[in-house]
């Protein structure tokens, strides 16, 4: 028995007037500082419609804690929220959906938020993700990643009761993201497609959306670093992404983001970047395990970048797009990278991705991958 | 061949279980006791009890908790019906996927859990390692 959970997602242009249709009339929209300095709140409230009535809380920085998300949610209460909206990167939508289940149930803290037990969500008010990157995934996942308050490390909560009602992907919403982000993001949603595909948890619906995503990507990423305001091909990406997104959060990630994880718990580095820098040294090692599932997928990447291995052709993806494979490319210092291995293996061992990885590794194999791309 | 659940399987268990290097390494920072709770399929009669003492990487106590004795309080407690656990010791279920379908419960902190999958994976397979009749 498995399940596929999914939002009921609202895709293409002018996606974002779907919103107006919506019978409520509160909307309260989660987003980050840097985004509320832009044009896109204006944009989003615009398409809901200014009869409406509208909180925004943009206090959500790069890597939210629980104190900063939870900042100002006397306030949100006291509004009483009809719509829940997290609009941004993965930071911000995962932030709404702490702020969703946190406004509804007064008595809860984000580490109540456990598949374990029904919470019973949904009663004042409904979750709505507008992506603002493609590539996290997060408006299609029912998981939540935020930084510890003290400890360096980063929490995952989960619930089926925390995925968005909606994902709405409006390519308006990415025109303006700038290359790096661009690049970054694409490059996680491509960790995400090929984890799942490989992933012991794999399953037939998150193997269609992972090979449908992989294709979207990689045959328009390169055409959106040339030209970023091309609608037609951000749309494929925007899409692939959240297709990536449903494919992992319905059969897990491995150790690429065991490893990646780790490293952005020590260094501050896009998540994206972190997770792609170890994907090549992780395909390679679980060849063995998935290899015809793996040649499946090397075929889906474009002639021109094609390898005689999925590994190779990952590499030559990457430097073709600029993504960073190796420590010194990603503009970390190596010395106190070595200096970090050891901590960094020992986070990295905590992952579910060790479980969910095709093949099967130890803590002597986590820190020889943390080596290999030195 | 050991009966499950029963003495003479638990203290086996034991044994493979302090003599895995990879549970060692696993577990090295796990701290907590658990109860592993077999409930019989038809949903009557009651439920048998397996205890675990881990720390360190280390099972330092376990024992079988005999019918009509009251089980221990614990840290943790998984629980399933035999048939899953049947399964569980096959390979057919993985432990963290047995929570998120339902056919096992988890009391106890499932942040906590979250962190030890690859321990609760080497559990696990050690568990299938043990010869068992049921």
């Amino acid at each position: 028995m498995w399940f596929f959970r999914s939002p009921e997602v609202v895709f293409g242009e002018d996606s974002l007037s779907f919103l107006s249709n919506l019978d409520r009339e509160r909307f309260l929209i989660v987003t980050d500082r840097f985004l509320a300095t832009t044009t896109l709140p204006g944009l989003l409230k615009e398409s809901i419609g200014s009869n409406r009535q509208f909180m925004t809380f943009a206090g959500i920085g790069e890597e939210p804690n629980e104190d900063e998300i939870l900042s100002s949610i006397s306030d949100i209460r006291e509004f009483n929220p009809e719509v829940v909206i997290g609009m941004g990167g993965g930071s911000a939508i995962d932030s709404a959906k702490i702020i969703y289940a946190l406004n509804e149930r007064e008595d809860l803290t984000p580490f109540d938020i456990t598949p374990l037990e029904e919470i019973g969500l949904g009663k004042k008010s409904i979750l709505v993700a507008v992506p603002t990157t493609s590539g996290t995934g997060s408006d299609c996942s029912w998981a939540a990643v935020f930084s510890g308050s003290k400890e360096k490390r980063k929490n995952e909560v989960a619930s089926p009761e925390i995925l968005p009602r909606y994902s709405i992907l409006d390519p308006s919403m990415v025109l303006s993201l700038p290359p790096e982000q661009t690049r970054n993001t694409a490059t996680d949603a491509i960790t995400h497609a090929v984890e799942a595909y490989g992933s012991h948890w794999r399953n037939p619906y998150s193997d269609a959306m992972a090979e449908k995503s992989l294709e979207l990507i990689t045959g328009s990423l390169t055409e959106v670093i040339e030209d970023p305001t091309n609608v037609f091909h951000r749309g494929n990406v925007h899409v692939g992404a959240s297709m990536a997104g449903m494919a992992f959060s319905n059969s897990q990630v491995g150790l690429a983001h065991a490893l990646g994880h780790a490293l952005g718990a020590r260094f501050r580095i896009a998540h994206g970047k972190a997770v792609g820098l170890f994907l090549p040294s992780v395909v390679k090692f679980n060849y063995g395990a998935v290899k015809e599932r793996y040649d499946r997928l090397n075929m889906i990447f474009p002639k021109k970048f094609r390898k005689e291995s999925l590994d190779r052709t990952l590499t030559s993806y990457f430097l073709a797009i600029g993504q960073a494979v190796s420590v010194k490319s990603a503009g970390l210092d190596g010395n106190e990278y070595a200096l970090l291995i050891d901590e960094m293996t020992d986070l990295a061992m905590e992952s579910t991705g060790v479980l969910t990885n095709p093949a099967d590794s130890d803590k002597g194999r986590l820190k020889e991958f943390f080596g290999e791309v030195i | 061949m050991a009966k499950f659940p029963s003495d003479e399987w638990v203290s086996e268990y034991e044994r493979m279980i302090n003599q895995s290097e990879s549970y060692k390494e696993a577990g090295k920072t796990w701290e907590g006791d658990i109860l592993f709770v077999v409930k019989p399929d038809s949903g009557e009669g009651e439920p048998n009890y397996i205890y675990l003492d881990l720390h360190h990487g280390e099972c330092r106590s376990s024992r079988y908790v005999h019918p009509g004795e009251e089980p221990p309080k614990t840290q943790f407690r998984y629980i399933g019906k035999l048939g899953n656990w049947k399964k569980l010791m096959n390979g057919e279920i993985d432990p963290i996927q047995g929570i998120l379908t339902g056919k096992f419960k988890l009391e106890g902190s499932m942040m906590k859990i979250m962190r030890y999958t690859k321990a609760a994976k080497v559990m696990v397979d050690t568990v299938s390692k043990v010869p068992t009749e049921f």
